[in-house]
């Protein structure tokens, strides 16, 4: 399809260490918004086996309740330090609510479906996401917020340093991008921490392996059950607070729909049950975002939806190579 | 993965008069042969429920137009949905049938079903524009819509050999990938059309699509939204002869483009109906069910597994693609978000559970509900919100419930489009309470397939009779 001079063209472009510089920069940015929006789904999808449909949905509140927040309490905290102090504020405020919805949520909705076939758990959480944007939507459209349109006024509560884009040795750095960075690193570091230093953590990783074993060396699976959907769900709502700033993301209805797909992609690539898989497959689809998005701004590929259409290639060919995931392991989630 | 069916599952292969397996209901059957009974009567009392269903949707526009013509006429267009949105349920409902075929019979949750509707639906727009190689934009409709069902054939063989590697929540999986995969592509390939983010339309073709015998004129309807045909059946003897007196045996029944399609796409869809269900209830049908039951013991007992389930979704990706095919056939224009999109995969789940998971017709009856719903909580086509609007009086309207808040307001907000929040709660409760869905619930109900058990029902009535 490309001709090989422009395979040459393509190779002295990135070559260019402004290029490549500014590329694996977007890369570890994107890396860091896909680890964030697969974070939660990984959580519940590990340990239960249930792929939650109603992760977009949920992140997509998530972003609301994050520019609520943000909104509400703007006029108050102005300069850079009050901004993003605030900001930190949403995040709790988000992550307490849709943890307690989350743990309401798997009690009454998800709990009756454990003795039936995995699917009904894909059917019931499809049900819940349309019914959640349905509610979203009208709630919006009662406060008179264009749901359908990005949410700018949630945009506008950036601190200067958030927008700007910063001059570092020459390069244009965008402010948001090493906000994104930064808590992306953290949120990793904080996940992480809690899933080897925490009792719940150590039942993920039980029953990740084998929860049937697992229960029966005592591990009140129910009670994990719920406290694990519960942080998912919180951590979603956290990513999506993240996303309202980003005006590639930005809170509108459709963000549920943005999130869902390539939150699968990652998870699935990483493997069933490894939360170090979705992070290196969120590291692998945000660099090949980046790549692509890069061959399509130099104008060396004219399809603009070309890192789309990579992000499901990689889902495609990791489960026709490695159908376990990238370092999931063969035994799991094999229905 | 099974999909199990606590209430049906053990005499789903069990009840089947017009199948013909053995069992205790079918013993019954041949014992009635021996004693000479001709094999046709047997077969048309298999098909009284069909009949009946059949006969509901021949007589549904002329009881529309009787009743909303009567005088519960506004009642009556509130609840009934129009000759067009009835169109929409013939065609998803195949669609959403072909879904049910493999998802509910073999277990295999195919969320790209979309793939091959959106793959019916461009090819046929794309034939009439002239953008397909070596088929001009006139052929008919019957051939595009066959050749459209053979090239998803040949996608779901592809898309098969590779998915079936799969099981459960992967193969879900990986069936959406590839069909957002041909999403992605279809959005952007500036070959289709100059905006091919707001889909394309048809432009080249005059004449529209028609149904019928291919090659032979009057053997066609067109259909259509503008284009379709009108037909005119009985003569108006007053009219042609100036006569008034030969008014009494003049009578004409005159159906629109609206009926005409409605009649043309049924029937299309009822065909195929019928030669899903004759898959459904042969060897290979029970084959689908064993694999679904328990795909190792199916695989220990002989079957050739792999085999089956490549079978069964090209066969349902044959009829997804005739179901696209009609959908631009009547609608002659697509975009990628109501072919291609995963979503549309997912309207048909929403329908599949609603009418009944692993029956053949359910689907076409949930799609009826949802499209019922849908416009009963719309401004258009004579729903709930006109009616409200007439019956409550301007004072009730302007009644401030909160804060400035009307009831006007407050209908537009709650009710007015918002049939996506009702039936995603009517498809949670179906979940959790009534997993087998409407038909499939009716089944375990009366013992066994609908068909089966009216069949069944007929014959202990009308035993005397010498037929």
């Amino acid at each position: 399809m490309i001709p090989l001079v422009s395979l040459v063209d393509a190779a002295l472009h990135f070559l260019d260490p402004a290029v490549l510089a500014r590329v694996l920069f977007d890369g570890l940015a994107k890396a860091s918004i896909y680890v964030m929006i697969a974070a939660g789904l990984t959580l519940i999808f590990g340990l239960m086996g249930v792929l939650n449909f109603a992760h977009g949905s949920l992140t997509a509140i998530g972003a609301y309740l994050g520019g609520l927040v943000m909104v509400t309490f703007a006029a108050s905290a102005s300069g850079n330090v009050g901004r993003i102090a605030l900001f930190f504020v949403a995040i709790v405020v988000v992550f307490a609510l849709l943890t307690a919805f989350g743990g309401a949520m798997e009690v009454s909705l998800i709990r009756p479906l454990y003795d039936r076939p995995p699917l009904y758990q894909i059917l019931l959480t499809f049900g819940i996401t349309l019914v959640l944007e349905e509610l979203l939507r009208m709630i919006l459209l009662f406060y008179d917020i264009q749901p359908s349109t990005d949410w700018l006024a949630a945009q506008g509560t950036r601190p200067e340093v958030i927008s700007k884009t910063h001059d570092v040795f020459g390069l244009g750095v965008e402010g948001l991008e090493v906000f994104q960075i930064l808590l992306g690193v953290a949120i990793t570091a904080g996940v992480w921490l809690f899933l080897t230093r925490t009792r719940y953590g150590l039942y993920i990783r039980a029953g990740s392996e084998d929860g049937e074993m697992a229960q029966a060396l005592g591990v009140n699976v129910h009670q994990a059950f719920t406290v694990v959907f519960g942080v998912g769900v919180g951590i979603t709502g956290v990513a999506g607070a993240l996303l309202m700033w980003d005006s590639a993301w930005a809170a509108s209805i459709n963000l549920g729909a943005e999130v869902l797909l390539p939150a699968f992609v990652v998870v699935i690539v990483g493997g069933l049950g490894t939360f170090r898989g979705t992070v290196v497959a969120g590291v692998l689809v945000g660099f090949v975002d980046a790549f692509t998005t890069e061959l399509f701004t130099s104008d060396i590929v004219g399809f603009s939806a070309l890192p789309e259409l990579f992000i499901f290639l990689i889902l495609v060919g990791t489960l026709v190579l490695r159908p376990q995931g990238l370092f999931g392991v063969e035994e799991v989630g094999g229905h | 993965m099974a999909i199990s069916e606590p209430t049906d599952a053990p005499d789903d292969g069990a009840t089947d008069a017009d199948g013909g397996t053995a069992t205790a209901d079918s013993a019954d059957v041949a014992s009635e042969t021996a004693t000479g009974e001709h094999y046709l009567v047997e077969y048309l009392r298999g098909h009284v429920a069909h009949a009946f269903v059949v006969a509901f949707f021949g007589l549904y526009p002329f009881a529309h137009t009787f009743l909303t013509g009567s005088l519960v006429g506004a009642e009556m267009a509130m609840f009934l949905p129009r000759v067009q949105t009835m169109i929409t349920v013939f065609y998803f409902g195949l669609f959403a049938m072909s879904f049910d075929f493999i998802s509910g019979y073999t277990g295999y949750l195919s969320f790209g079903h979309s793939a091959f509707y959106g793959l019916g639906a461009y090819f046929v727009i794309l034939v009439a524009n002239g953008k397909v190689p070596l088929l001009g934009s006139g052929t008919p409709f019957m051939v595009l819509l066959l050749l459209a069902g053979i090239l998803a054939v040949v996608l779901a063989l592809l898309m098969g050999s590779v998915a079936f590697r799969l099981t459960g929540v992967y193969f879900a999986m990986i069936t959406l990938g590839f069909a957002q995969i041909l999403y992605v592509f279809f959005s952007n390939w500036d070959y289709l059309g100059s905006n091919p983010r707001d889909g394309i339309a048809v432009l080249g073709r005059q004449d529209g699509f028609s149904i019928g015998v291919p090659y032979v004129d009057s053997l066609n309807m067109s259909i259509g939204q503008l284009q379709g045909d009108t037909f005119t059946w009985g003569m108006d003897f007053a009219a042609m002869t100036g006569i008034d007196a030969l008014a009494p045996i003049s009578h004409t029944i005159v159906l629109g483009p609206g009926e005409v399609s409605y009649y043309m796409v049924g029937l299309v869809v009822l065909v195929c109906y019928f030669m899903l269900q004759r898959i459904v209830h042969s060897p290979f049908g029970r084959a689908m069910i064993a694999i679904r039951e328990n795909e190792e013991r199916a695989r220990a007992v002989g079957y050739d597994t792999f085999r089956v389930k490549m079978g069964a979704f090209a066969i349902s990706g044959f009829f997804g693609a005739v179901a696209g095919g009609l959908f631009t056939g009547y609608r002659t224009s697509v975009a990628p978000e109501n072919s291609f999109y995963f979503l549309t995969a997912g309207d048909a789940l929403l329908a599949s559970i609603i009418g009944g998971f692993g029956t053949v017709a359910g689907p076409l009856f949930g799609r009826l509900f949802h499209e019922g719903l849908h416009e009963f909580l719309t401004k258009e086509g004579g729903g709930l919100l006109p009616y409200l609007r007439s019956q409550l009086g301007e004072g009730t309207l302007n009644t401030v419930i909160v804060d400035g808040f009307t009831v006007a307001e407050a209908i537009e907000v709650f009710l007015n489009g918002r049939a996506g929040l009702y039936i995603g709660l009517l498809f949670v409760l179906f979940v959790l309470y009534v997993p087998n869905g409407l038909l499939g619930t009716l089944r375990g109900y009366l013992g066994g397939t609908v068909a089966g058990q009216v069949a069944a029902a007929v014959k202990r009535r009308v035993r005397g009779w010498k037929l």
